[in-house]
């Protein structure tokens, strides 16, 4: 039985996955060589044992049905809450944040497998709630599922992995039939906050002339003249619709609503980021506003990547890693050496293999038996696309820097494992196909 | 179970989204690595390739005799720490290893290596100046300094110091102010240059050109092996030959001695300066101490003005020295009888004004040349209003190179004041009266030169009209071979219309006022025949006179065998006739081949011989 669904399993998702993992390896093995060609990190020794261990866990979760997940789904999400809370207190803190838990000397960072259980939970509360899925109430409740480990994460504080909760649940929600409009609601009151969240900081820092509009943003009482008068417009039209269901009403309540929890969701951006995190969401949108500070990194990987041309400059040769001018190399940059030493044909391969991986597996879940399924596939392609796209983005220039990993090439056992996982949900979820 | 279909739309739509935006890193990566690719692969050149500079050894500097050097370069070396080198738990022992090696207080250390420093491979220098033995026992236990380093950074040596460093100055870290003005000239903020005399003037003979290393470094500054761009090597400084005999100097120096003034000996065929000799004068070594700001404060603050090059940065009025071109100026434009006598009855009276002669007897009925001989106030000042009048007076002192510069090749020079009525009521914005005249007749008045603009002058009477451009350099050698690069040669700064005649009448002239006139008594040397003129100008203070001296000798020989000895002795000094003493002095030794001591012992001065030179 084993043996044949073993066969049955998708070779093209398996192997591109067993590929991304083997550059992995090999570009860890580059990044702890000097340019004396003196190895100085054994990283890449344990992200073997990550791999070998994981790809154990991998045919673990592949090889139960997901829906024994399902079942237990909820007290996954449950435990993860409470690790995320106990990390809190007992983490180790790396590069300023608490976001690492020792267990028997490993450190696990257990905001990544929180991710799996979200979605795992939040599958199924969706699946459960699919008669009164266009509610309201819903889609609060199903937004208080996904952000619950999310405010934790903050606390830690680790703002990337934090925002990678976002798209999950958009495109989970979307997927549920979640009605649109609150979505887009979400997502452009969101974009709100944050553009107003750095309006100030950019004004006084980088663009150091006034701005009228900044001085509403900072002076309290015109702060709340502003809210009031939108909140205020918002009622009206409200009532406007209540009295004439005239649809006009409706989308002036919406917009105005939207733009006024955007205003205000935009003064908690302001309080709970730090200088610096605003600092490099500013960076990312011109890298040369700071190139000794938040700009470097960026403008470093750039140079990183531009020089590789078409072939690169060969395994072991590139200049800007091994002199060290790149920051975070096996993690959050190891895109840059790969496009530094492989070049052209080398980044565009591991995003041809990104691609199959995202594109087949989306295939793969297409044939799930049931929406659960839909649901949990969905949601783990969009989060590793989200890591992708963010991570790469920030190797090339056009994403701020986050600071989230690569999956299945960046070292770490946590973000490795939780791909694992991720891509035996996916099989597991493609197995399980025609069984009713 | 909620309609198939549409989530297969959905997830269509997400494939397509997925492919797009793939699709559209692909294409930036094209950007990134194919179009700009050749920019980046210059920047990463850039950014990982760092230079040093190999300083290039300065020139040294010779006087004429090119026998010995004025100035060397000695072995000196910058100790230098990299932070980052040094672990924290070693950072305390270090500082008391070096403290106690270098001879420095801990806190100074300290303070060089604030605390965010500690994690940069930067060198940050501690000390300049450290010799080669305090580096060899750092060398032999390296294991205690470890994260010390040292480059050679020489210093300058000067060799011979006194009044001969004037001429020499010195040599210090550029400014800012000096960089702005010099950064496109091969200087960088790190470069020392010349401060004053030859070395500043010369300064881009003598610095050579820095070469360049190459390292490839990391991002902290780390050095990184397998350079890819080969040193450029430093081109070592030029040696400048000078025109100055250092043992001609030393005499003029030792017959100056601690008074206050200049004396100045020119070559008059040629311009090239023998001697050039200012009091007081700095040693420019103690800058290379530890103490050097306090030593450079205290010199800076002397009210005698130690930095101050007398000899072409103050100017005095010429007094009785002015008369030399009063007669020429009469024997050209023949307005006043040479036989003719004028009657000195010890002061004449101009307008409502009476205006002494230094004799209150006074001389008599004088010739012109006699007139000269006695330094006679009243003829010249009726010369100078009655006959000459201020336009062909000031025309005068101008065709001598009077008020402007003589172009000397030593920063800072003056260029001293003729006046003309003109000039009064532009800057007075009063009239030019006679008395004015009177004054100028006499060398007196708004009439300012420089001591090198009067050798300036005697060097056209003793050429017949013409003068070489005063200079200090003779030659430009190369500092490995000593083969000659360059020879400086004479310069005409000034050709005089003035008739051959004159020129003959005013040597004979100047001949008499030796033989005959105020400075016989002490003109003692037998060495040499001298032609040449005393003159004491009031400076405010009671019997105190700025004394000066001008003369040439051997009187009957061509101008290639001449010099021209200039002593100029200032008011605050006691021996108002010590410019003549001085400058016989000076004569007896250059003609006599003998030092000072010789040449004081041939004169019968023996008492002078305490006046040692002063530390």
């Amino acid at each position: 039985m084993k043996v044949k669904k073993l066969i049955n399993i998708d070779l093209a998702v398996f192997f591109s996955m067993i590929i991304l993992m083997i550059i992995g390896v090999m570009f860890i093995y580059s990044s702890g060589v000097t340019s004396t060609g003196m190895l100085i990190s054994n990283e890449y020794i344990y992200q073997i044992v990550w791999i070998v261990s994981g790809l154990i866990i991998f045919f673990t979760v592949m090889f139960s049905d997901y829906l024994i997940f399902r079942k237990w789904s909820f007290y996954i999400y449950s435990a993860s809450i409470a690790i995320l809370i106990l990390t809190l207190f007992i983490g180790k803190e790396v590069h300023g944040s608490k976001s690492w838990f020792g267990i028997l000397g490993f450190s696990i960072q257990p905001s990544e497998f929180a991710k799996i259980a979200t979605i795992l939970f939040l599958s199924d509360y969706l699946v459960k709630k699919e008669k009164s899925i266009k509610n309201l109430s819903t889609f609060f409740l199903s937004m208080v599922v996904a952000f619950l480990p999310v405010i934790f994460i903050i606390a830690q504080p680790d703002m990337g992995t934090a925002l990678v909760y976002i798209p999950i649940f958009l495109v989970v929600a979307f997927m549920a039939g979640v009605k649109k409009r609150y979505l887009f609601f979400l997502f452009f009151s969101g974009f709100q906050m944050i553009f107003f969240g750095m309006l100030p900081v950019w004004q006084r820092l980088i663009f150091k002339k006034d701005i009228k509009f900044v001085k509403i943003l900072l002076t309290n009482d015109l702060f709340l003249i502003l809210v009031g008068a939108i909140g205020i417009i918002a009622l009206l039209s409200g009532i406007g619709y209540i009295f004439t269901k005239k649809k006009y009403f409706y989308w002036i309540m919406y917009s105005s609503f939207l733009s006024m929890v955007g205003f205000i969701g935009s003064l908690g951006i302001r309080f709970f980021l730090k200088e610096y995190q605003i600092m490099r969401l500013i960076v990312f949108i011109n890298p040369g506003i700071d190139p000794r500070g938040a700009g470097w990194n960026t403008i470093q990987s750039l140079i990183a990547v531009g020089s590789g041309g078409l072939t690169g400059k060969g395994f072991l040769e590139g200049t800007q890693s091994h002199y060290r001018f790149l920051p975070e190399q096996s993690t959050d940059f190891i895109f840059s050496i790969i496009s530094e030493e492989w070049g052209f044909i080398g980044s565009v391969s591991v995003i041809i293999l990104f691609a199959i991986i995202l594109v087949r597996g989306l295939i793969l879940v297409m044939n799930s038996k049931d929406n659960y399924g839909y649901y949990v596939g969905s949601g783990i392609i969009i989060m590793i696309f989200f890591h992708v796209i963010v991570n790469i983005g920030m190797a090339i220039g056009i994403m701020p820097i986050t600071g989230i990993p690569l999956l299945f090439i960046s070292y770490g056992g946590s973000s490795l494992w939780t791909s694992l996982i991720s891509i035996g949900l996916i099989q597991n979820i493609y197995l399980r196909r025609f069984r009713y | 179970m909620i309609n198939n279909s549409i989530i297969k739309i959905k997830i269509y739509f997400f494939i397509f989204i997925i492919l797009v935006v793939l699709f559209i890193y692909v294409l930036y990566l094209y950007n990134l690595q194919i179009r700009n690719s050749p920019e980046y692969k210059s920047r990463a050149r850039n950014v990982s390739l760092r230079i040093n500079t190999i300083p290039a050894q300065r020139g040294e500097i010779f006087d004429r005799n090119r026998d010995t050097p004025l100035v060397i370069n000695i072995d000196s070396f910058a100790v230098n720490i990299v932070p980052g080198e040094i672990e924290d738990n070693s950072f305390n022992s270090l500082i008391s290893n070096l403290s106690r090696t270098l001879e420095l207080d801990p806190e100074k250390i300290r303070e060089k290596i604030p605390e965010n420093y500690h994690k940069q491979y930067h060198p940050v220098e501690i000390k300049s100046g450290v010799s080669l033995t305090t580096i060899n026992i750092i060398a032999e236990n390296i294991q205690d300094y470890k994260g010390v380093s040292w480059n050679s950074k020489p210093i300058r040596n000067y060799l011979k110091y006194g009044s001969i460093s004037h001429i020499l100055g010195y040599v210090g870290n550029i400014t800012t102010e000096e960089f702005q003005v010099l950064y496109n000239k091969g200087y960088d903020i790190n470069s020392v240059l010349g401060k004053s005399g030859i070395e500043k003037y010369y300064d881009q003979i003598l610095r050579g050109k820095d070469g360049i290393h190459y390292k490839t470094v990391d991002v902290q500054g780390r050095n990184i092996q397998n350079v890819l761009v080969d040193d450029l090597l430093p081109e070592n400084g030029k040696d400048l030959v000078l025109t100055i005999d250092r043992h001609i100097q030393d005499l003029a120096e030792e017959a100056l001695g601690e008074r206050m003034g200049s004396a100045i000996v020119l070559k008059p065929s040629t311009g090239e300066i023998l001697a050039l000799v200012s009091y007081p004068w700095f040693n420019p070594n103690i800058f290379y101490d530890d103490q050097r700001v306090s030593a450079f404060r205290k010199a800076a603050l002397d009210s005698r003005h130690p930095f101050l090059n007398r000899a072409i940065q103050s100017s005095y009025e010429p007094a009785s020295t002015f008369k030399v071109i009063m007669t020429t100026a009469n024997l050209e434009e023949e307005l006043f009888p040479v036989n003719k006598t004028i009657n000195c009855e010890g002061s004449a009276w101009f307008g409502n004004r009476e205006f002494h002669c230094h004799i209150p007897e006074g001389h008599g009925d004088l010739v012109l040349h006699e007139a000269l001989e006695q330094s006679c106030n009243v003829y010249f000042y009726t010369l100078g209003l009655k006959y000459l009048g201020i336009d062909i007076i000031s025309d005068y002192a101008r065709r001598f190179g009077y008020g402007s510069y003589t172009g000397i090749d030593l920063p800072g020079e003056i260029s001293g004041l003729v006046p003309t009525p003109e000039w009064k009521e532009r800057v007075y914005n009063t009239k030019w009266v006679g008395g004015d005249t009177v004054n100028a007749s006499i060398g007196q008045g708004f009439l300012n030169i420089t001591p090198i603009q009067m050798a300036d002058m005697m060097a056209m009477i003793v050429n017949n009209g013409i003068i070489y451009k005063p200079h200090l350099l003779k030659q430009i050698r190369d500092s490995v071979t000593g083969e000659l690069i360059e020879e400086k040669k004479p310069e005409i700064i000034h050709t005089s219309t003035i008739h051959q005649e004159t020129f003959t009448t005013i040597q004979e002239y100047l001949r008499g006022v030796i033989t005959d006139g105020t400075p016989k008594v002490v003109i003692t040397t037998k060495a040499v025949d001298i032609a040449g003129k005393t003159g004491t100008g009031e400076v405010g203070l009671d019997d105190s006179w700025n004394a000066w001296f001008v003369a040439y000798g051997p009187v009957d020989s061509n101008p290639e065998n001449q010099v021209v000895v200039v002593t100029m002795v200032e008011a605050v000094n006691e021996w108002e006739w010590w410019a003549i003493k001085a400058a016989n002095i000076i004569f007896q030794g250059i003609f006599a081949g003998e030092t000072y001591d010789e040449a004081i012992d041939s004169l019968r001065w023996g008492w002078l011989r305490n006046k040692r030179k002063p530390q």
